[in-house]
């Protein structure tokens, strides 16, 4: 039996998720690093900057399809938010909404808006919430990939539940607020940020697949997401009244379901589930487990 | 700003307004015509039950309502910060909201943001600034992260840190910050119900937040970057 070696998305830079979803050689990056469009602001702190400010964007082919592609690069300063990263960000999206490709792939890594730039990443952030609310509007889908090693934080978190679908792995986290802002904000025993088991389970894509935001859960491996991400493809779905209400609806009956709720594993047994085994099984276990 | 004061200011021909609890909503006249209110007020955290009760306003305005102008007043000390709430997804519940005010703009909604008492990062994403022009009245305190918070992640001096925000508006508090960034259309000082009437009348409902930080001096390459990735 021949083995294939699995390839790490958490582990991958941002170039090398988006040479390993997209179709071989497919990607034409726009702004690439040698246009060195870096941020104005990092320098008056003596922090390092990045040719392409950790956002790399541009467009390719998924199976065939054209696509547009961002993707975070979690190794420089987190992944955040600055004024350049959200720019070119929001520049691919307003691009899309009027070439009209088929679909919009969002590489997400970040712990949220950057604290130097923290004005310009908040709005740079809700620039970006727009684009993708206005290119769904234009029947563009925008599909999320979460599972890097930042997570998906703040204002990313945000963006990044504002797409059609989600893929992610159960390395991804995505919540608001981190663990280390709640914990440094409301205290250790609000939430305590170096109980690693407790993070994942509580922001992990495992969790947010069995409450239905993670369209696709995935194990940790490249191909696997490509493979999730080119199944997802389809036109947006246009906003209505009706829509909205039975999303309302869902996220109601959530609250009424699992609102008393203050671990996931009190979750995942009402759930039906064995909550000890949830963190033990293969991300096709545990699609197989979820309740209908 | 006090609520009870800032509704008569903004609606000197009348309104039926009412507060419950934190949740503001209702009816007001301006210039002759109706427009719907919806709001926070009490420094309100933005969490999931927020969210919904928002979400289920706006829904009902979009459907009853149809077309007419939604005033937005923003009061909020952030995003509500807990673990039972983040367990639940919090940022879905957020985003669901964010939607429902995209479903109020492509039915012909304007909506405009009066930011008049908090307005903290996540809270302030959720409810102010994804609305086509957001304004600020005096007394709004809008924020991302306080300095001693900044200094603390970016281990820089907090008095280096003082001593840089008198100098630009990228990153500290504050509403002439956020206004010089772009993310403030107008601050008002007085006048209010002639100002939003004037705001309403413009039908122009475009993001051209990167185009007023340039303009202002506080956001001098977004607007570049943008327009070159978007060719």
């Amino acid at each position: 039996m021949k083995l294939t070696p699995r390839i790490s998305f958490y582990e991958a830079s941002a170039r090398q998720r988006v040479a390993g979803i997209l179709d071989a050689g497919s990607f034409r990056e726009i702004l690439p690093p040698t246009e060195q469009r870096i941020s104005p602001h990092l320098g008056m702190f003596g922090a390092p900057v990045a040719f392409d400010d950790g956002a790399v964007v541009g467009e390719g082919t998924l199976g065939g399809k054209e696509v547009y592609i961002f993707a975070q690069e979690g190794k420089f300063r987190g992944g955040s938010l600055g004024e350049v990263h959200a720019a070119k960000i929001t520049g691919l999206l307003r691009l899309a909404a009027i070439r009209k490709p088929a679909a919009v792939l969002g590489l997400f890594d970040s712990g949220g808006v950057r604290l130097e730039e923290a004005n310009a990443g908040e709005i740079g952030s809700t620039e970006i919430m727009r684009a993708i609310l206005e290119a769904q509007c234009a029947g563009i889908p925008v599909i999320g990939l979460l599972g890097g090693s930042c997570g998906c934080f703040g204002g990313s978190g945000i963006t990044s539940s504002c797409c059609d679908a989600l893929v992610a792995s159960e390395e991804a986290r995505l919540s608001v607020s981190g663990p280390e802002v709640i914990e440094t904000v409301m205290g250790v025993e609000a939430f305590d940020s170096r109980d690693r088991a407790l993070v994942w389970r509580t922001t992990g894509g495992k969790n947010r697949f069995l409450f239905g935001k993670v369209a696709t859960l995935v194990d940790d491996h490249i191909p696997a997401f490509r493979a999730a991400a080119a199944a997802l493809i389809q036109p947006s779905e246009p906003l209505t009244v009706e829509s909205l209400r039975a999303e309302r609806v869902r996220l109601a009956r959530r609250i009424d379901d699992y609102g008393s709720c203050t671990d996931a594993r009190q979750v995942w047994r009402k759930m039906g589930l064995d909550a000890d085994r949830v963190p033990d099984m293969t991300a096709a276990e545990l699609t197989a487990a979820k309740p209908a | 700003m006090e609520l009870p004061i800032l509704l008569d200011q903004l609606f000197p021909e009348g309104h039926r307004v009412a507060a419950e609890d934190w949740l503001v909503s209702g009816e007001a006249t301006l210039g002759g015509r109706p427009v719907a209110v919806l709001g926070t007020t009490n420094h309100v955290f933005i969490g999931i039950r927020e969210s919904i009760a928002l979400s289920g306003k706006l829904l009902d305005i979009v459907e009853r309502s149809p077309g007419m102008p939604i005033i937005m007043l923003v009061d909020n000390n952030g995003q509500r910060m807990a673990l039972d709430e983040e367990l639940l997804v919090l940022p879905e519940y957020i985003a669901h909201l964010l939607r429902a005010q995209q479903l109020a703009r492509n039915n012909g909604h304007k909506l405009i943001a009066v930011v008049y008492g908090n307005s903290i990062a996540g809270g302030f994403i959720a409810f102010g600034m994804l609305a086509d022009r957001i304004v600020s009245v005096p007394g709004a305190e809008t924020s991302v992260m306080k300095l001693e918070a900044i200094a603390r992640v970016t281990k820089m001096p907090l008095e280096k840190l003082q001593d840089l925000a008198r100098q630009v508006s990228v990153f500290a508090p504050g509403c002439e910050n956020f206004f010089r960034m772009g993310g403030l259309h107008e601050m008002w000082a007085d006048d209010f119900s002639s100002r939003l009437q004037k705001v309403l009348e413009s039908d122009d409902a475009q993001d051209n937040r990167a185009i007023l930080g340039k303009e202002r001096g506080g956001r001098n390459v977004a607007l570049a970057v943008i327009e070159e990735v978007r060719g």
